[in-house]
């Protein structure tokens, strides 16, 4: 018995480690559809990154990481500037 | 002959200027992106190719066919420059140049040329507004100032993979041109990469432009 509580432990943590991270972050400076296409381009370069979803209304990029992985904020940040642009707010949901 | 001696010099001198040509769109992509643009109105046919190859600099080719006036074809590489930009929560300004330098020629009369733009602009997600004025050089042919402006608004807020749609009012100042003033209404669709625009001008010529990344 503890052996098979020890097995559903283990096999939780990895699950658990594995989940992809869903980050969305505001964008200062983003109003055009030529801006948005550059920062989704550039997000889509990363190799953590699954997913890249714009809300141009909202000034915000909305970003799915590959299970297992994440994006530092100061690597968003990086990314946002490369692209000509300035970092907002950070939100993070596993 | 002597003018392609002068030629080094004047690619020089446009370089150090850091100046440029026309654009109603941005003049950079992203980086490792592709613009292509075409211009045609009653100053002339404009196409130019960039590469954009790092968040401040785009190099490419410039080629435009110059009417309303003196008439002749002037073509070149073109530095394009993001000298400074205002990222603000509802709006972006823009400070760019567009500088080039090649050859302009009339019939058999082949000049050097160098052309520099400098580009102004602010936009929200309604209001657009943009200056840009020019100097051009194109030795024995053509020296000449000019300047454009652009004011508008979206009259209604799409997402970017929407048809975006913006209506303008273009104003031309070009001294060198047989119509000195001319004002243009302008209707601009935005989808994803791909960028157009036409009007009608106040001296009745057709205006389409258009710019596609990639």
């Amino acid at each position: 018995m503890p052996k098979i509580l020890l097995a559903i432990v283990i096999l939780a943590g990895l699950s658990g480690s594995a989940w992809a991270e869903t980050i969305t972050t505001t964008v200062n400076g983003m109003v055009c559809a030529f801006c948005a296409t550059g920062i989704e381009k550039t997000f889509r370069k990363q190799p953590e990154v699954a997913t890249v979803k714009v809300d141009l209304p909202k000034k915000r990029v909305v970003i799915t990481t590959k299970p297992g992985q994440t994006l530092s904020d100061a690597k968003i940040k990086e990314v946002v500037t490369y692209s000509g642009y300035t970092m907002g707010k950070i939100n993070r949901e596993k | 002959m002597k003018t392609f001696y002068q030629l080094p010099f004047y690619l020089l001198l446009a370089s150090i200027s850091n100046l440029a040509p026309p654009a109603q769109g941005k003049p950079l992509s992203y980086v490792g992106g592709t613009m292509a643009m075409q211009e045609n109105d009653e100053t002339g046919h404009t196409l130019a190719i960039d590469y954009t190859f790092d968040p401040h600099f785009a190099f490419g080719l410039y080629s435009k066919y110059e009417i309303g006036g003196n008439e002749f074809w002037m073509a070149g590489p073109q530095l394009n420059t993001l000298l400074k930009r205002w990222n603000l929560p509802e709006g972006q300004g823009n400070i760019f140049s567009m500088t080039g330098a090649g050859m302009a020629r009339q019939g058999s009369n082949n000049q050097p040329a160098a052309w520099m733009t400098l580009l102004a602009d602010y936009e929200t997600r309604r209001l657009f507004f943009s200056y840009e004025p020019r100097l051009m050089y194109a030795g024995k042919i053509e020296k000449s100032f000019w300047q454009r402006a652009y004011a508008g608004f979206a009259p209604y807020v799409a997402n970017y993979d929407q048809l975006n749609t913006w209506v303008l009012l273009r104003v031309d100042h070009h001294p060198a041109k047989a119509d000195h003033f001319v004002v243009t209404p302008v209707v601009r669709f935005f989808y994803k990469t791909i960028w157009l625009e036409a009007g009608y001008s106040s001296n009745n010529h057709v205006m389409v432009n258009w710019t596609v990344q990639f």
